[in-house]
């Protein structure tokens, strides 16, 4: 098979409508689809956070009971995580992947439909819950064993929860399944492993990590809700250490498996606003690997105050994690160093996710050091500490992945104008959010409280947050109003708007269902389109 | 003896500049080389670098990061070999336990029991420099015993027993100056203590005053 040619008409004609977008096994209606579903989640838990941050504006109850914060809180945490964060990272693999390594398809996309619809079920799940009478989960994103037991924490809903957060980790096992299927199998003629683009590299590792994680989660759920029902499952002290466990051993990588994809988008968007190929690929890739075999082995610092783990051996793994961090660091300068800059949005929007991840990052090594988490843990310290990596990383990849994909699903193009002031709010907003919460948690407030004394510094620090997170929901409704905008006008953006390095850039946008049509251009290397250019930069000069 | 505050102000003055600069030069570096290389008219002609890798100085790199990492790690183990060591058994002995949403502070050896109630948290009372030495658990769900002045916190897991020591330095009364850290439910916003620390003579009359039946 020299060149992807499949016939144009097939014989079954798609359905349309409703129907047709439900169930649709062209991976790229499978994962816009997905996409959509997962940002409108990323929209109800922000609602949520909203709501927190305006409750404690002030000191005091003003707008909710305590067990009203209580399910807040658990369902923001698990929204973002679970409907949120790893789905959209698996729904920009579904959709970019066979796109980036010469595919026609993403393989078993079946499942990969099943997983979608389990997301929304799951989705529905964890939210029902409001409408029961004692309400939604309130035991916390991670539901500690014995807290999340039947006689402390009675309420349907939880077990609703339960459910629910089993369909998504089903659905991410699923979806993760298929995008490495895909790339193991479906990869164009020359496409060899180390000539995988970045971001389908960064999915590689996110996709391992989900198969090798996810099933813990299952298990810790499955397990709790028989604990619920029956007991004798979790008992004792040693039950709660073993759920902690348990759900650690997920609940750590799963901050990679949002973090890789992203990176790979800002990795990708890098290159291509400095006009040169990513710097170091090779030492990338394996430090990408390492990476993700370590964050696999640091789950224990999340148990560091509970006496029953080797702080040592996790403070030594956790503080390990710096040193492939810094390669990616590393790779991320060199690329710009001497090349030819251009501020587009997705631009922007990485160049802020460097700067703020970095941000997360050492603070993570801080607190990777025992006798120093000690203090911080549970307190908005690391509140701050991981929202400057899931927002500063991942949010802020995800956006520089919309801005720089978005001309090549939808065909159209965003505002560069509206796009630099979603940028620079998102900026503002993000930091006057979380910074004040470092000082927060230093001082003394714990996490998860919906009320604090007043008269003291808490009072104008929280005032503070809750001001930027009122900025991040203008940010956001920027960002909507710049896709109606586009949505509307439908300015065409051609096959290749920015120059860019990948295959998927070198077919129509939005790409056709078979995505490309006619013979792919050679792959000589993990930029396509660039050995391209040059090459032709090389025969126009005069000899 | 164990300060957690001092250990902990040290170890921290070692691990933030560190972080401070590391922010601080990929902040530089970014804007320098976003504004250095950024696209311009006049340099139409000048064509972006094609070198993209340079193995050896990535592997000089990784030897200074494995450097930074081993230095933070020698530290905090030195530290931490302190803050961990078990109970000598020589102080003055507390028995904490937390159940949902109360504190209960026990001198087993004086017969002396600090309780409080929902509108009034109870009282840790203990003596100033001298080593206070704790036993920590929880009738029902996880809490966390956390005294921020002291920079330090324990998790009370049920059927556990956890036990450290702590010093604290500086005599005073401090309101709220406990508080649960483990999202234990409910009331755990409200699920605090205060800590007196008095001079050891006032400790002592203290105890006796409390033996003798007189209120905290």
């Amino acid at each position: 098979m020299t060149a992807v040619d499949v016939p144009r008409s097939s014989t079954i004609r798609p359905h349309r409508g409703l129907v047709g977008t439900l169930a649709s096994t062209d991976h790229k209606a499978l994962g816009a689809g997905l996409f959509v579903t997962a940002f409108a989640f990323f929209l109800a838990a922000g609602v949520l956070a909203l709501l927190m941050r305006f409750e404690l504006a002030r000191p005091h109850l003003q707008l909710m009971t305590l067990h009203g914060y209580d399910e807040l809180f658990t369902l923001h945490g698990s929204t973002m995580f679970y409907l949120f964060a790893t789905p959209i990272a698996m729904a920009a693999g579904v959709y970019l992947v066979p796109l980036q390594i010469g595919a026609a398809r993403l393989r078993w996309a079946r499942l990969g439909l099943a997983a979608w619809w389990m997301v929304i079920g799951g989705g529905l799940c964890m939210w029902l819950g409001f409408l029961t009478e004692q309400g939604a989960a309130d035991v916390g994103w991670y539901a500690y064993v014995p807290l999340s037991d039947m006689p402390n924490s009675p309420s349907i809903g939880t077990d609703y929860w339960i459910i629910g957060v089993i369909l998504a980790a089903g659905a991410a096992i699923a979806l993760a399944a298929c995008v490495l299927a895909t790339i193991v199998t479906e990869r164009a003629p020359g496409m060899t492993m180390l000539r995988l683009p970045v971001f389908s590299w960064t999915m590689v590792v996110s996709c391992l990590m989900v198969l090798t994680a996810f099933p813990a989660l299952i298990v810790a759920m499955a397990l709790l809700l028989a604990q619920r029902q029956w007991g004798g499952v979790y008992t004792g002290s040693a039950g709660a250490f073993d759920y902690q466990h348990l759900f650690w051993f997920f609940g750590h990588p799963v901050v990679y498996v949002v973090f890789f994809p992203f990176l790979g988008a800002v990795a990708e968007a890098i290159a291509t606003f400095s006009g040169r190929r990513w710097f170091g690929y090779k030492p990338f890739v394996v430090s990408l690997l390492l990476f993700a075999a370590l964050s696999m082995s640091v789950w224990g610092h999340h148990m560091f105050t509970t006496s029953s783990v080797e702080n040592r051996y996790f403070s030594l793994t956790s503080t390990a994690l710096l040193v492939p961090a810094g390669i990616e660091y590393f790779d991320a300068l060199a690329t710009m160093w001497r090349g030819r800059i251009r501020l587009a949005t997705p631009m922007l929007f990485a160049l802020g996710f460097l700067v703020l991840f970095v941000i997360g990052g050492v603070t993570g090594i801080f607190v990777g050091s025992p006798p120093l988490d000690y203090h911080v843990t549970d307190s908005y310290f690391i509140v701050a500490h991981f929202h400057y990596t899931l927002f500063g990383g991942s949010v802020m990849g995800l956006f520089t992945a919309i801005y720089l994909w978005w001309p090549k699903v939808t065909g159209t193009l965003l505002s560069e104008r509206l796009g630099r002031w979603h940028f620079w709010l998102t900026m503002i907003g993000m930091n006057l959010t979380f910074f004040p919460m470092f000082f927060l948690g230093w001082d003394g407030m714990p996490r998860r409280v919906a009320d604090y004394p007043a008269g003291t510094s808490w009072s104008t620090l929280n005032a503070l947050s809750s001001a930027g997170s009122a900025l991040l929901a203008v940010s956001v409704l920027v960002f909507l109003w710049n896709v109606r905008r586009s949505w509307r006008r439908r300015v065409p953006a051609g096959p290749d708007p920015w120059g860019a390095q990948t295959l998927e850039w070198a077919t129509e946008s939005p790409p056709p269902r078979e995505n490309f049509v006619g013979a792919l251009p050679p792959v000589r290397s993990y930029a396509p389109l660039q050995d391209l250019r040059e090459q032709r930069e090389l025969e126009a000069q005069p000899a | 003896m164990t300060d957690t505050r001092h250990d902990y102000d040290a170890l921290a003055s070692l691990y933030l500049p560190i972080a401070a600069a590391v922010v601080l030069l990929v902040l530089l570096l970014v804007v320098a080389f976003a504004w250095r290389y950024r696209a311009r008219p006049a340099h139409e002609g000048r064509r972006p670098s094609r070198t993209h890798r340079a193995p050896r100085t990535e592997a000089l790199y990784v030897l200074v990061l494995a450097a930074v990492a081993a230095l933070l790690l020698w530290r905090t183990f030195t530290v931490e070999a302190r803050t961990d060591r078990d109970a000598s058994g020589a102080g003055v002995q507390v028995s904490v336990t937390a159940a949902k949403w109360h504190w209960r502070f026990e001198y087993p050896r004086a017969g002396i029991v600090q309780r409080g109630t929902d509108e009034h948290p109870p009282t840790l009372v203990v003596p100033a420099n001298r080593t206070v030495d704790f036993t920590l658990r929880s009738l029902d769900v996880i809490h966390a015993f956390w005294i921020p002045q002291r920079r330090f916190k324990r998790d009370a897991t049920p059927g556990f027993t956890s036990s450290f020591s702590l010093v604290f330095p500086d005599t005073g009364f401090r309101r709220d100056g406990g508080e649960c850290s483990e999202f234990c439910g409910l009331r755990h916003t409200w699920m605090k203590f205060h800590v007196r620390v008095l001079t050891p003579d006032a400790f002592a009359r203290w105890m006796r005053a409390r033996q003798s039946g007189a209120a905290a």
